[in-house]
């Protein structure tokens, strides 16, 4: 009985309605992509998103399957490097780096450097490599600044390296001083110890 | 002294080897009770009912991976696009399937704008103007592996305290 209820769990799993949007050709491949993923404990919700954006897209199906493919592979190569244990954001924005340019070693290199989660600093150094920083560069900040500096650090120095690029500095020697110059501030606190109202946030 | 001791052994052989008188029934009785369910069709079967409500509640919450972010914190981001000729936006991403009728954004005069709470992760996103045209956040970071052709854009959410 408990195999039956398995069986019928694995049909829900292959009849995600989110994947009725797509034609059946582009569907039926996309879902054993999914499936073979799954097998693998790769998380699959990156891999439905991005079949998902594709049919909105209006992508045909060979573009969709793929970028899924694509993806999976991705996904599968920098959990190798980052290890078993990382989340399914980390992997995301460790494909994100990876394809900025950043070499599995630097993203295990990464991994030991930084406690905690990796989603941020692996985001930056893919967002300074499409801002125009060179990716060694990019993975040179990031890694030196990884061991003390606090997610909203990291964030604070890719919009920094971002208005130089804008005011024509070149990408590199921005991202390079920058690094030298990012420190971790004070937490903002109100007198009485409670963190002040927060506005909705701009990416 | 020796000889009395073999009596009172050879009296136990004795009543040992003694066959013992039971009840005719009981050997029919003992199988019964055995083969009979505690409380028939009740202690049985619920065990594996639960058993198996268990499994498929496991596997299901397992399945659906488009939970993300219901379990954690979210935070308020606000997106914003100038658009004055535009008579629709909407903005699409990995946080709402890609689903242009999930989230028509407001506009005054030529301002478009919603807020979208986003637990911690990376996410992709575009603007769809007037449900034909792709347009990139202009104030966020561009997605490097745009793989359709069309711009996107990237929102990376921290979590609380890093």
């Amino acid at each position: 009985m408990i195999l039956v209820a398995l069986l019928l769990a694995t049909q829900v799993v292959v009849q995600d309605p989110r994947l009725e949007r797509l034609d059946p050709e582009t569907r039926s491949s996309v879902v054993a992509i999914v499936d073979s993923a799954r097998g693998m404990r790769l998380p699959s919700e990156p891999l439905v998103q991005r079949a998902l954006e594709g049919a909105t897209k209006g992508a045909g199906a060979p573009r969709i399957v793929a970028a899924v493919r694509r993806l999976a592979t991705d996904l599968g190569t920098v959990r190798t490097a980052l290890g078993e244990g990382a989340s399914t954001p980390e992997l995301e924005a460790a494909v994100a780096a990876l394809r900025a340019g950043a070499s599995t070693h630097v993203l295990t290199n990464l991994r030991t450097a930084r406690r905690g989660p990796l989603t941020m600093a692996l985001s930056v150094l893919a967002d300074l490599v499409a801002s125009g920083v060179p990716a060694d560069s990019a993975a040179a900040a990031v890694l030196a600044l990884a061991p003390n500096a606090r997610d909203a650090d990291l964030v604070d120095f890719r919009r920094a390296v971002e208005r130089d690029i804008s005011l024509g500095a070149p990408p590199g020697a921005s991202a390079a001083v920058r690094a030298l110059n990012t420190g971790v501030r004070d937490a903002t606190a109100t007198a009485d110890g409670q963190p002040p109202p927060r506005p909705p946030r701009r990416p | 002294m020796f000889e009395h001791d073999d009596d009172i052994v050879e009296r136990m052989i004795r009543q040992l080897r003694r066959p013992v008188s039971l009840d005719p029934g009981l050997a029919a009785r003992v199988m019964g009770e055995i083969a009979a369910p505690a409380h028939p069709g009740k202690k049985r079967t619920w065990p594996w009912l639960a058993a198996a409500a268990a499994a498929v509640l496991g596997a299901v919450v397992i399945a659906h991976p488009w939970t993300r972010g219901s379990t954690t914190s979210t935070d308020a981001f606000q997106f914003v696009l100038m658009a004055p000729q535009a008579a629709s936006v909407s903005l699409v991403g990995d946080f709402n399937d890609w689903d242009p009728a999930r989230a028509p954004m407001q506009t005054a005069h030529g301002v478009w704008a919603t807020v979208v709470p986003l637990a911690p992760g990376r996410y992709r996103y575009a603007f769809l103007v007037n449900g034909v045209e792709w347009r990139a956040d202009p104030a966020a970071p561009n997605a490097i592996d745009d793989e359709f052709g069309t711009p996107s854009s990237v929102v990376t959410v921290a979590g609380r305290g890093s």
